[in-house]
């Protein structure tokens, strides 16, 4: 990355004083985060999860960082497992609702005043209603259970995105280089791929990016409420609706560590994206 | 108060109509998709008790033997005249649960966006003023933070040190146990409130304080300010003597725009505090099934939030000049 | 700064009005006078207090009163009933009723309530089991005469369960409404929240101490929490909770029949339905070695230990140490994981693309155990029975539905734990006889063994109960056949348990019968004699 001649400091080296630097050591550290809990995970047994009566209700130990719950069942392996099924359906959600957003965003931008008109007033429509609404009543519509989630959660977050990405074509097509590239006859395939997309792709990274943390807090509140996922298959909802019943007989270590890990989470997805923008932010690169 | 014009009202009654009936559409597509038998969702557990003929009249009442989009007509008839049916899981009028329960909510949701007002607003003024110093970092670091904390964790988590541990707050609903809401007094309910209320009021401080901020660093930085900092104001005297008042309006603006997160957040908040209020009436509707009470509560909520999003337009009116006096050209 | 002054003033003083709201708040709430008990003992019934429609029909409808009662011992005394007889052929009761009973209204109760209670009851069919039923009429302002039509051994609990409603005042609002001559009668009801009973001014008999009694209807976390927080008397909690202690209240741990169990569907997918649309059938539980093997696979000392806190008992039947319960026959070795194996493996139930799960003739041993959600044991069992069974090669995945509706659609095809337990051998007739299977919560598993039928249908015309006895316990084994897990194997019994309570230190509750199965309320059965003392 760094081309300098002179022999730079370890902090000059390592880019840790500007902007960008930070923001992509920052980048990398959330990305190994991320790696390692998957990996967990993964490598996890299911042991774990089975019920185990001679250790149950155990307080956060060195045996059980997280303690036990009411059968036995390590609360760290539940978590990390659980953290990566909520993760995993926030992101499929997030994702499907990206896909969403780009798509009816760039057709109303560019498909002419009538389809803007209908595409907007969907958009007022999903945001008439309280997100929460909204999501009890798509999967009520769908019955439960976790497709139910991931639809609930994907027709619901798609509107500011799709807000994002209409206004930028709609301001792209009004740039002088696009401009200057039509009338030199380049074909609107051309114009869309050559000019718009590399200008879209960021706002939309960074965007989806930022969907994240709002989609997995989502997802999670509405297991909590009891839509959605079996208790045998823990999500971190799941794991903090079953703490409710145990909060109230001095078992915080069940709500608080669970709850916690899933904080960090989520904001450490609003770091990444926040990061991402700063480095393709073109303001911020000379800082 | 030029910018509230009869057109602008005619204008927004338009809007808020096309917008109902848009979300009636929505919500009824959506409950006639799911696998409930329409019979049973809106007979539920009295189906066992009530005559066939009483069944039967029901099922007329509504056309639940006919298929959705005619069912929908004779359901947005007696909407148009009032009449929103029978919540079958607490066996009233849905009018009636939706008031009643309402009211309970109203409680909290109007404590919580007092709460997340004022402190919001605090914390945004004070980061503004001393940019970068390290309360200003403090307060956004705080605010960031609150801004990925799940709201209904952070309830657990009061409930566990207020409730549990200190045992100053109650554990749960809206009045003591045995003593029915018409009976309570006040003090019994602002007990009962501060939990649910500090919890759902997490969700709008952040973003006021952010908002704030910006608003008071821009009104720090502008000309006026300037003047004043040259007739040796003090920073602390500048800030509250010319940005907030420049600051509040649009910080109050956006506290009315975001009462759509406000009755979202309750649903949760009133889950985790067992507070029983239209939040909750909402989440028993989805995981019983109560198909009229669900309908109705859609439609009260879409209305919330338009009122919201109404009083946020004709305070930005009354707060942007241009905008009034683009109005008053325009006649 | 001179605007920032007042300002900050404005904000002490603000802070400062908090604090002390908050430390009056502290203060303590307002102490009760104890003419007022609080209970959150749960059983509020969806269906309403209609007798008729099966409020109470475990007797002890606190609204209103039976004909008969258990004492403490379980011993049948007379209620509004002073003198009952049975016909020499069994098939005529005849009651003579007290004289001052009235209801809460202050209408007195006459032999037509009567009369039109056990008719009405009857039609409405289903719930309360008065097929045998012929007809009720009153034969004198006080006396009235029930007509069988054939002879019923287990009548008798009818006059035990059936609160009398007043022919007047009975109708469809009813049972939100209702109106009894038993010792409280309902002053407010709000669904899903409280209730609130006063004393009946007309009751006949011995006045209860209390003057008022709440009930909420709080779920379990959120009463035990407001047990804590001494907002309530009497408190019902899991028995995983029995073990933590509750400034002020003492554990009341009381014995019961109330049993729970996994329902075993016993007839294979063929893709029927009932006319409600239920499918029927499940292919895996069908197999007879597969429900042996379950039972077999089960540790149920563990689940008493693990789950119940040493609060209940291992279950091997459905009416363990009651008169009926054909106990020698019924117990066998479990927590025997290669038992099940073996079992399993006869049958032709084999690994064979090893992940685990066995299976036979493409079908794997796999199937959905369903719990209602808002009931922490219930939840525990299931999953702890999931991972005994896993070992042995059985895959079952837990559920929790929300509400027993989706539960009755499932119940047919799904393995459903239940609860169960009355002072009543009625009730092995409804597990287990396939003349109702499918209607209401009979049978769910159309279980279906015609030796099994004719001895409990032999028992139920029996000349007496004396004779009645060994034909229901040939029911459950014979020698060669039967409904226990030696014979068909139609359900996994797992535990019966202790009810536990939490009760007032200041509170006398008496001596509590053994309880039956937790609907309603049974602790209430000798509320007159409960008794505050400071």
């Amino acid at each position: 990355m760094s081309t300098e001649a002179l022999r730079p400091t370890l902090a000059q080296r390592l880019r840790l004083m500007d902007g960008r630097g930070r923001a992509a050591w920052v980048l990398v550290l959330c990305l190994a985060y991320f790696a390692a809990l998957v990996a967990t995970a993964a490598m996890m047994s299911e042991s774990g999860l089975t019920t185990d009566f001679l250790h149950k209700k155990l307080a956060p130990c060195l045996e059980f960082p997280f303690g036990t719950d009411w059968l036995g069942r390590d609360m760290l392996v539940r978590t990390v497992k659980g953290l990566t099924r909520s993760l995993g359906i926030g992101l499929l959600a997030a994702s499907v609702s990206s896909v969403v957003s780009a798509v009816l965003g760039t057709l109303s931008a560019t498909l002419g005043r009538k389809t803007d008109a209908v595409v907007t007033t969907l958009i007022d429509l999903v945001m008439a209603t309280p997100h929460l609404v909204l999501l009890i009543l798509v999967s009520f519509a769908c019955g439960g259970g976790a497709t139910g989630v991931i639809i609930a959660v994907a027709v619901s977050h798609w509107t500011r995105l799709a807000r994002i990405i209409r206004a930028e074509i709609l301001q792209l097509k009004q740039a002088e280089f696009v401009m200057v590239s039509r009338k030199l006859g380049r074909s609107p395939w051309w114009i869309a791929r050559k000019h718009m997309l590399p200008h879209i792709m960021p706002q939309f990274t960074i965007g989806l990016i930022l969907l994240f943390p709002h989609a997995i807090l989502h997802a999670a509140g509405l297991t909590f409420l009891g839509f959605g996922l079996s208790p045998h298959n823990p999500s971190i909802g799941i794991l903090l609706s079953e703490s409710m019943r145990h909060i109230s007989t001095g078992y915080w270590w069940l709500a608080i560590l669970p709850g916690l890990s899933l904080l960090v989470t989520v904001k450490l997805f609003d770091v990444l994206g926040n990061s991402l923008r700063v480095i393709t932010d073109p303001k911020t690169s000379q800082e | 108060m030029h910018a509230i014009s009869l057109r602008f009202c005619m204008g927004k009654a338009g809007r808020l109509a096309l917008i109902l009936s848009l979300v009636s559409v929505l919500a009824f597509t959506l409950v006639s998709l799911s696998p409930v038998d329409p019979v049973s969702a809106y007979i539920g557990i009295d189906r066992m008790q009530i005559s066939a003929e009483q069944e039967q009249r029901i099922i007329d009442r509504w056309g639940l033997d006919r298929p959705a989009p005619e069912r929908f007509f004779i359901w947005a008839g007696s909407v148009l005249r009032g009449d929103l049916g029978q919540s079958m899981i607490f066996n009233e009028p849905v009018t009636t649960v939706i008031g009643k329960r309402f009211v309970t909510s109203l409680w909290l949701m109007a404590s919580a966006w007092l709460l997340s007002g004022v402190l919001g607003f605090v914390l945004g003024v004070v980061a503004g003023t001393r940019r970068n110093s390290l309360t200003d970092r403090i307060i956004r670091i705080y605010s960031y933070t609150l801004a990925s904390t799940p709201s209904f964790w952070m309830g657990l988590v009061l409930l566990a040190v207020f409730s549990v541990a200190l045992g100053w707050t109650p554990i749960c609903c809206a009045t003591p146990p045995g003593v029915s809401p018409d009976d309570a007094t006040l003090w019994q309910r602002l007990h009962h409130l501060i939990l649910p209320a500090a919890t759902l009021s997490v969700i709008g401080v952040a973003q006021i304080a952010l908002h704030t901020r910006e608003k008071t660093i821009d009104a720090m930085n502008s000309e006026y300010a300037l003047f004043a900092f040259a007739q040796g104001e003090s920073r602390t005297g500048v800030a509250w003597r010319h940005a907030v008042r420049n600051v509040a309006l649009p910080a109050v603006t956006l506290q009315f725009a975001s009462l759509g997160e406000l009755f979202g957040g309750s649903v949760l908040a009133e889950q985790v505090f067992s507070y029983p209020g239209l939040g909750k009436a909402t989440v028993e509707a989805g995981i019983r099934g109560d198909v009229p009470l669900l309908l109705g509560i859609t439609l009260f909520s879409a209305v919330f939030v338009f009122s919201g999003n109404f009083i946020a337009d004709i305070l930005y009116g009354v707060l942007d000049p241009r905008i009034r006096i683009g109005a008053e050209e325009a006649k | 700064m001179r605007v920032f002054n007042p300002l900050s003033c404005k904000g002490l003083s603000f802070i400062f009005a908090v604090c002390l709201l908050f430390l009056c708040l502290m203060g303590g709430s307002p102490a009760m006078a104890k003419d007022t008990l609080t209970l959150a003992v749960k059983g509020e019934p969806d269906e309403g207090y209609d007798p008729t429609l099966g409020w109470g029909r475990y007797g002890s409808p606190l609204f209103q009163s039976t004909l008969l009662r258990r004492d403490e011992n379980l011993n049948i005394v007379n209620d509004l009933a002073t003198a009952r007889s049975l016909s020499k052929d069994g098939l005529v009761w005849d009651v003579t009723i007290r004289e001052d009973a009235k209801f809460s209204d202050g209408t007195g109760l006459t032999a037509e309530d009567v009369a039109y209670t056990f008719n009405t009851a009857a039609k409405s069919g289903g719930k309360v089991d008065l097929v045998n039923l012929d007809k009720a009429e009153a034969t004198g302002k006080y006396t009235v005469r029930l007509t069988l039509k054939k002879r019923d051994t287990t009548f008798i609990n009818r006059l035990i369960s059936l609160g009398i409603v007043p022919k007047a005042a009975h109708g469809p609002g009813y049972a939100r409404k209702p109106v009894g001559s038993g010792p409280y009668m309902m002053v407010e009801w709000n669904e899903g929240q409280q209730m609130i009973a006063q004393a009946n001014p007309h009751y006949y008999g011995d006045k209860p101490y209390f003057k008022k009694l709440v009930f909420l209807f709080t779920d379990e976390d959120t009463s035990f929490a407001a047990a804590k927080a001494g907002k309530v008397d009497v408190v019902v909690v899991p028995q995983a909770l029995a073990v933590q202690t509750v400034p002020g209240m003492v554990l009341h741990p009381v014995k019961s029949v109330d049993n729970r169990g996994l329902m075993l569907p016993c007839v294979p997918d063929e893709g029927k339905v009932t006319d409600k649309g239920a499918p029927i059938g499940n292919t895996v539980t069908a197999d007879l070695a597969v429900r042996k093997a379950i039972n077999v696979a089960i540790d149920r000392d563990m689940l008493v230990k693990g789950v119940l806190e040493g609060f209940g008992t291992p279950a091997y039947g459905p009416c363990d140490g009651l008169p009926w319960d054909n106990a020698e026959a019924n117990k066998f070795k479990d927590a025997d994981p290669d038992a099940a194996r073996k079992l399993l493996a006869d049958a032709g139930w084999k690994d064979t693309d090893g992940d685990g799960i066995v299976e036979k003739d493409g079908v794997k041993a796999e199937f959905t155990v369903i719990y209602p959600a808002d009931r922490q044991i219930r939840q525990y069992l299931a999953l702890a029975v999931a991972d005994m069974l896993k070992p042995v090669g059985i895959h079952a995945v837990v559920e929790g539905k929300r509400s027993w509706d989706e539960i009755k659609h499932l119940m047919h095809s799904c393995v459903i734990v239940f609860g169960w337990g009355a002072h009543d051998p009625i009730e092995i007739y409804q597990l287990y006889s396939s003349h109702h299977a499918g209607q209401g919560w009979n049978d769910p598993g159309y279980y279906k063994n015609a030796k099994v039928d004719e001895y409990m249908d032999a028992a139920i015309s029996a000349e007496s109960y004396e004779a009645s006895l060994p034909l229901w316990k040939k029911s459950q084994w014979d020698g060669t056949t039967g409904s226990n897990t030696r014979g068909d194997a139609p359900w996994a019994w797992m535990v019966n348990l202790d009810h536990t309570y939490f009760v007032s230190e200041h509170l006398d509750v008496g001596v509590s019968q053994v309880e039956p199965h937790g609907h309603g309320w049974p602790i209430t059965a000798n509320i007159q004699k409960w008794t505050w003392k400071d």
